[in-house]
């Protein structure tokens, strides 16, 4: 089964599309965010469209440069050049966390150099929360008041009152939607896979850039056609790719091209965001909170190595991968130092794992594209 | 220096105290007094701190590794040797001809990637060739990445990490928040090393930091005067004395000895420099591999480097009527460290306060070193010299750099950068 030119995966393509033109010639409002680290859930509840920013297709970071040193992230700095080139201008707020040093500081250049930009006379509300960098009983103590405060803001600045039955509603829409992935992962990690690496994140990324209602609708039609589908049969390299944020094809489409297939990873934009769900008994806001802060984690939780190892041996194990592929964007401290310690822990289990630096606007393909396929050839 | 290194557990402080000790003997012998007078101080009242942490550690008591953002003088609750991860990477990389370079080098190759931060590399080099013994090792979560991301490897090695978790942005919800966290973090590394924390003997060293940080504030007021009465080299040292002499009378009696330098200075209208041609203030690090910087800028340039980040403190003094007053103290000095204060809030206050001092001390100008490790501080020089030019017509120079790493940017392509900028001051 093939998924080219399927309309719902066009949407990872680009940053707008129908959909946010629709929601918002309806009056309803969007907040951008970077992160996963957001309480998603409540913001859906408020009637708003949460969008994660992202940089797809934008391949310079020139403006960027001239704000943000050159050992930050190329993503963040191919985002941020984006936003002063008008990309984000349809944002109606602004959420950040404190996720990475590079993404955080997002919340005070936007607001002096993106909204305030001369011509753009918007006001665009923005919103700040402060997540443990740990994970015990007091960081979601503390975390709870944050989403509670949060809620609040959200509240006052576009004159809404989010109910426990909106925040119920949007746990169940949001917990279709994961379960829809986990469904379309389990069909990803057969032994003949109904769809590429390529397909799975441009699903996974167009499942961010829509209301989950329309999502939870293609992702049903997209499961039902690779349901039916006869599957990748030509044996390639099974592989599993960890780290930096991925949010375009370049980078897969390089494995995929040289003989590996891509048929799980570790990543923002994958697995990492369908694995687990919010409870729906209780306080739905205390169980948004809990998802959020207790989810698989990303290594800006410093205390949760050991979980994210246990989640990579058993995902090597039941997606039968052949070879891993660390990567991180340059400068990634985060993922560049949790890609040391997996590349170790991977060797003391004889588990094949190669570990690349990259850039976010992909220059050296050569290089890359060496490593790959000497990697390749080895396992 | 004697000390043998041999079945010690903290080698790498016997090298620094024998690096310490003939530096110190060598300007004893060589530079006239009252020339040098901050390192030449700086330098006796580190050498017997080194020593004692020395011999502390050979009588078996505990070595508790922590980082500069988890103040060294809260784990005198406990009878041990706290070294600061941090601060010996970057002592070594400022007294040995080769710095920490060697121990860079082990961790880079073990996986570490290079655009982390320096200051945590050394000691994980030292680490992977077993220089260190430590028993524990402590951090809060702050201020940056490369703390998140480094520490993590020294439990993979098998040493316990105990993490105190420090919230973004100051309000009072995060100093209680914090004051808890410092209180489980003592109580888990006591759990550790068997020993209840003594808030008792904690107590007197906030003391002397409170005593001292009385000195600090008037040296800060000092340092405004035109022409400066300190040297340059006061900003590195002052950062060492902070962190290797926390809560120990020798930071105390270190102060007092400069201070009464600097107001006979004062009083005198006179400054260490030859003639104070340029007065700078460097908005973040000065550089720490190369101290003779500090040194050339007053000799070579006449320019006066009236503070920098760890030179310029606004925390309060830690009550310590009760054992709740102190741990809320602790919290809130922790919190407003230097570079902890900067990297947990908005840069607005950071833009604001900054652009401040630079007009109370008078400056001409302004030296940004763009630390490689320091992410978090990746955005702000751009628009901090937009502020300065806008509001007060003052330049800012902005320095890529390893502020403990030569082979980035070497001394000389410092030098002369900062040269060519003064030349268009002048
Ligand atoms: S790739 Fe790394 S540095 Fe870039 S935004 Fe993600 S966590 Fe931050
Ligand atoms: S120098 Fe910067 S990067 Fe290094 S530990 Fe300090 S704040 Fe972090």
């Amino acid at each position: 089964m093939n998924l080219v030119n399927d309309a719902f995966l066009e949407i990872a393509n680009s940053i707008e599309n129908k959909y946010i033109k629709f929601w918002q010639d309806s009056d309803k409002k969007v907040i951008g965010y970077y992160c996963t680290y957001i309480p998603e859930e409540l913001i859906h509840a408020a009637g708003i469209l949460p969008y994660r920013v992202r940089a797809t297709g934008h391949d310079t970071t020139e403006l960027g440069d001239i704000l943000m040193v050159r050992f930050t992230c190329s993503f963040v700095r191919a985002s941020l050049d984006l936003a002063l080139r008008g990309g984000f201008d349809f944002f109606d707020g602004f959420l950040i966390c404190n996720s990475c040093d590079h993404s955080r500081r997002m919340y005070e250049l936007f607001d002096m150099k993106v909204f305030n930009r001369e011509g753009f006379n918007k006001k665009v509300p923005r919103f700040y929360i402060s997540v443990p960098h740990i994970i015990s009983e007091e960081g979601f103590g503390w975390f709870k008041q944050e989403v509670e405060e949060l809620k609040e803001e959200l509240e006052n600045a576009y004159g809404v009152k989010i109910t426990d039955s909106n925040l119920k509603n949007s746990i169940s829409v949001y917990n279709e939607n994961r379960k829809l992935l986990r469904e379309i992962h389990k069909i990803r990690i057969l032994d003949n896979p109904k769809l590429t690496g390529a397909d799975a994140l441009q699903i996974s990324v167009a499942n961010t850039s829509v209301p989950k209602e329309v999502a939870n609708q293609e992702l049903k039609k997209i499961l039902t056609k690779l349901k039916a589908s006869e599957g990748i049969k030509n044996h390639k390299k099974r592989i599993m790719v960890v780290g930096s944020l991925i949010d375009d094809l370049n980078f897969i489409n390089l494995i995929e091209n040289t003989g590996g297939l891509v048929v799980s990873d570790f990543l923002c934009f994958g697995t990492r965001n369908f694995v687990d769900d919010v409870e729906t008994n209780g306080n739905p806001l205390e169980k948004i909170t809990k998802r959020t802060y207790f989810r698989m984690s990303c290594p800006r939780m410093m205390d949760d190595h050991e979980n994210r190892l246990k989640f990579l041996k058993k995902e090597i194990d039941s997606a039968k991968i052949d070879g891993v592929i660390l990567q991180r964007i340059n400068n990634c401290d985060l993922h560049g130092c949790d890609n040391m310690l997996f590349e170790h822990d991977l060797k003391d289990l004889e588990i094949p794992a190669m570990n690349i630096d990259r850039e976010y606007v992909q220059a050296d393909l050569n290089r890359l594209q060496t490593r790959i396929e000497a990697f390749l050839e080895m396992i | 220096m004697t000390s043998k290194t041999n079945g010690s557990r903290v080698i790498p402080y016997n090298m620094l105290a024998e690096c310490v000790s003939t530096t110190y003997e060598l300007v004893q012998r060589i530079v006239p007094e009252p020339e040098m007078n901050v390192l030449r101080t700086g330098l006796k009242y580190l050498e017997p701190t080194l020593i004692d942490c020395i011999q502390k550690a050979d009588e078996g008591l505990p070595i508790i590794g922590h980082h500069f953002a988890f103040p060294a003088e809260y784990l005198y609750a406990f009878d041990c040797v706290p070294i600061c991860i941090e601060a010996t990477s970057y002592l070594l990389a400022a007294l040995l001809p080769d710095g920490s370079e060697k121990y860079y080098d082990l961790i880079t190759h073990w996986g570490h990637p290079y655009h982390t931060c320096s200051s945590q590399k050394g000691v994980m080099g030292m680490v992977l060739d077993d220089l260190f013994q430590f028993d524990v090792i402590t951090t809060p979560t702050a201020p940056c990445d490369n703390t998140y991301a480094s520490y993590p490897f020294f439990e993979y090695e098998g040493i316990p990490l105990v993490l105190t978790d420090m919230p973004f942005l100051k309000e009072e919800k995060s100093y209680e928040y914090f004051a808890e966290q410092i209180e489980m973090g003592l109580d888990e590394i006591g759990k550790i090393i068997g020993q209840e924390p003594n808030y008792e003997k904690l107590k007197k060293c906030l003391q002397i930091e409170n005593e001292t940080l009385k000195i600090e504030l008037e040296l800060y007021e000092l340092r405004k005067a035109v022409p400066c009465p300190v040297e340059s080299m006061m900003s590195p040292m002052s950062a060492a004395a902070q962190v290797f002499m926390a809560g120990r009378q020798e930071k105390l009696d270190f102060y007092k000895e400069i201070y009464e330098v600097v107001k006979r200075n004062y009083k005198r209208k006179e400054t260490p420099l030859e003639e104070e041609r340029i007065r700078s203030v460097w908005p973040y690090m000065v550089v720490f591999f190369d101290l003779a910087l500090c040194e050339w800028v007053d000799r070579e340039l006449g320019m006066s480097i009236l503070l920098d980040i760890f030179s310029y403190n606004f925390y309060n003094e830690i009550d310590t009527s009760s054992k709740d007053k102190m741990l809320y103290g602790m919290a809130k000095k922790a919190m407003d460290f230097p570079m902890i204060k900067q990297s947990i809030e908005f840069y607005e206050d950071f833009l604001s306060y900054f652009v401040e001092m630079t007009r109370d001390y008078k400056a001409d100008c302004a030296i940004f070193t763009s630390h490689l490790g320091c992410k978090q501080f990746g955005s702000i020089p751009q628009i901090l010299r937009e502020a300065l030019r806008d509001e007060l017509g003052i330049p800012m120079l902005i320095v890529d750099i390893d502020v403990g790493d030569k082979r980035f940017a070497s001394i000389k392509t410092v030098k002369d950068k900062i040269r060519m900028f003064t030349n268009t001051l002048l």
